[in-house]
């Protein structure tokens, strides 16, 4: 069971998929304007993995090495669709923010990812837990992103008012930045920078270095 | 020659020629506003030699208080009755992400004071920038010769710049006022779209990246009526692709020079 859990406790900040693998970079800039929105994103993300994972992991002996891609692309699609019908049924107006990015799951890399790493050699269970860690991974960093992208660039929580923007009376000026996407490539640049100082083995070796030398007179 | 040469071979020689050039352009923007300015200057330097600071004993590093040059060029592009909070702000995340977090001055692509003014026009849309007055574009001359002197400003960006400028202009069909032109542009030229750790640095790069610059600051004021945040945000698109300009032009070089030796 402790051997188990451990595919759960990884990707949370030891092999987060996007602060390590920088995967799903794509929909964490996209969908983090928000709070609400990333928290949503994060449980279909979340939902997505852990199913296609169990699925892929129960045919995996049945499945053909050549087409192995697109079995899994059949499955994670099949599975990306209830959830968008779902979310369009039952939370019309989130569906609506997210617009296209809860369809591009099925492109994100760290869906196929897994289901090529992890579940077409492993069993259900381990499976399973693999597709949670690393769905609660991503949630972590979307969670993290989204809250500060809201507060600081609207003032509110879910939709809550924590800080009084000026235009309200309140001493509060919203900064635009935060509701554009570079600022999300900020937060996750700088929690990149923070993770790697506190867990260096993460620090890459580095490609280059300066040689030292004396300036030429 | 030989001595001004020895003095920005160093990159302390380099902020030590930028803030003399750097000097008559803030005593301009001192003597339009005596009492607003002196504040904006004491919090621009203590933020951007603070950070300068900071990232020296992190890195174990001597402090280069190269944010110095930084820090003058901000303050003389943001208005003058901005919140002192949000010109710490906006200078804060310009030196850190546009240049320390890169390793420092030289080791980044883009110049801070662009970044950081940019930062500052995107997250507050409601300021408004100081438009270049006759008065900063001619204390920038002394300036601007001194840098070209040392080496620090290439004519070659400039004149890029300028002939992008008046062909876009023409294109569009609009009346080129060249004084006029040249009055709103001279700062930001020399100190933002000149700045030796942005521009090109081959030769043909750099008229290539003069012409770009040129030509986006009148697509980006939309006329020949220009505007300095259309000037910020040109310097910054040209400077991004400054390192691939070069990039091409070496690999141009290279492949005509293995032709001629093959």
């Amino acid at each position: 069971m402790v051997s188990n859990l451990r595919h759960v406790t990884a990707p949370l900040i030891g092999n987060n998929p996007i602060t390590l693998q920088i995967l799903g970079i794509c929909s964490a800039l996209a969908v983090t304007t928000s709070l609400s929105t990333a928290l949503v994103m994060s449980l279909a993300l979340t939902a997505v993995l852990c199913l296609a994972s169990a699925s892929i992991s129960l045919i995996r002996h049945h499945i053909p090495n050549v087409i192995r891609l697109i079995v899994q692309i059949i499955i994670i699609a099949s599975l990306v669709i209830v959830i968008d019908e779902l979310l369009q049924a039952y939370a019309y107006e989130i569906s609506r923010q997210l617009s296209i990015f809860v369809g591009l799951i099925v492109t994100n890399c760290l869906v196929m990812g897994r289901a090529e790493a992890f579940a077409m050699r492993n069993p259900v269970w381990p499976s399973v837990l693999d597709g949670l860690g690393n769905g609660l991974g991503y949630s972590l960093v979307l969670i993290i992103v989204g809250s500060i992208r809201e507060l600081l660039g609207a003032g509110s929580l879910l939709g809550y008012t924590i800080l009084t923007p000026a235009s309200e009376g309140g001493w509060f000026v919203p900064l635009g930045l935060m509701q554009l996407a570079p600022s999300a490539f900020f937060i996750i640049g700088l929690l990149i920078w923070v993770i790697r100082t506190r867990w260096t083995e993460q620090v890459e070796t580095a490609k280059f270095t300066l040689k030292t030398q004396e300036v030429r007179q | 020659m030989r001595s001004a040469v020895y003095l920005t071979s160093s990159v302390s020689g380099v902020t030590v020629a930028q803030v003399m050039a750097l000097v008559p352009t803030s005593i301009v923007a001192a003597l339009v506003d005596p009492v607003r300015y002196p504040a904006l200057l004491v919090a621009a330097l203590l933020t951007a030699v603070f950070w300068d600071a900071i990232f020296a004993y992190l890195r174990k590093r001597n402090a280069g208080f190269h944010g110095i040059t930084t820090a003058l060029i901000v303050t003389v592009l943001v208005p003058a009755d901005l919140a002192l909070w949000q010109l710490v702000l906006t200078l804060s995340l310009g030196v850190i992400l546009g240049e320390l977090i890169f390793g420092g001055r030289g080791f980044g692509f883009l110049g801070p004071a662009v970044v950081a003014v940019s930062l500052l026009v995107f997250s507050f849309p409601e300021v408004q920038l100081a438009n270049g007055s006759q008065a900063l574009a001619l204390a920038t001359l002394p300036g601007a010769l001194l840098l070209f002197f040392f080496g620090l400003v290439s004519w070659r960006v400039i004149l890029g710049t300028f002939v992008g400028v008046f062909a876009l202009a023409a294109l569009s069909g609009e009346s080129v006022d060249v004084v006029a032109i040249t009055t709103i542009l001279a700062f930001s030229l020399i100190f933002l779209i000149c700045d030796p750790t942005a521009a090109a640095v081959t030769n043909p790069g750099r008229w290539l990246h003069g012409l770009l610059a040129g030509g986006l600051i009148v697509l980006f004021s939309g006329g020949s009526d220009m505007t300095t945040e259309a000037i910020v945000f040109a310097a910054l698109t040209a400077s991004i692709f400054a390192p691939l300009i070069d990039h091409l032009i070496i690999l141009l070089h290279a492949r005509r020079w293995r032709n001629a030796h093959a």
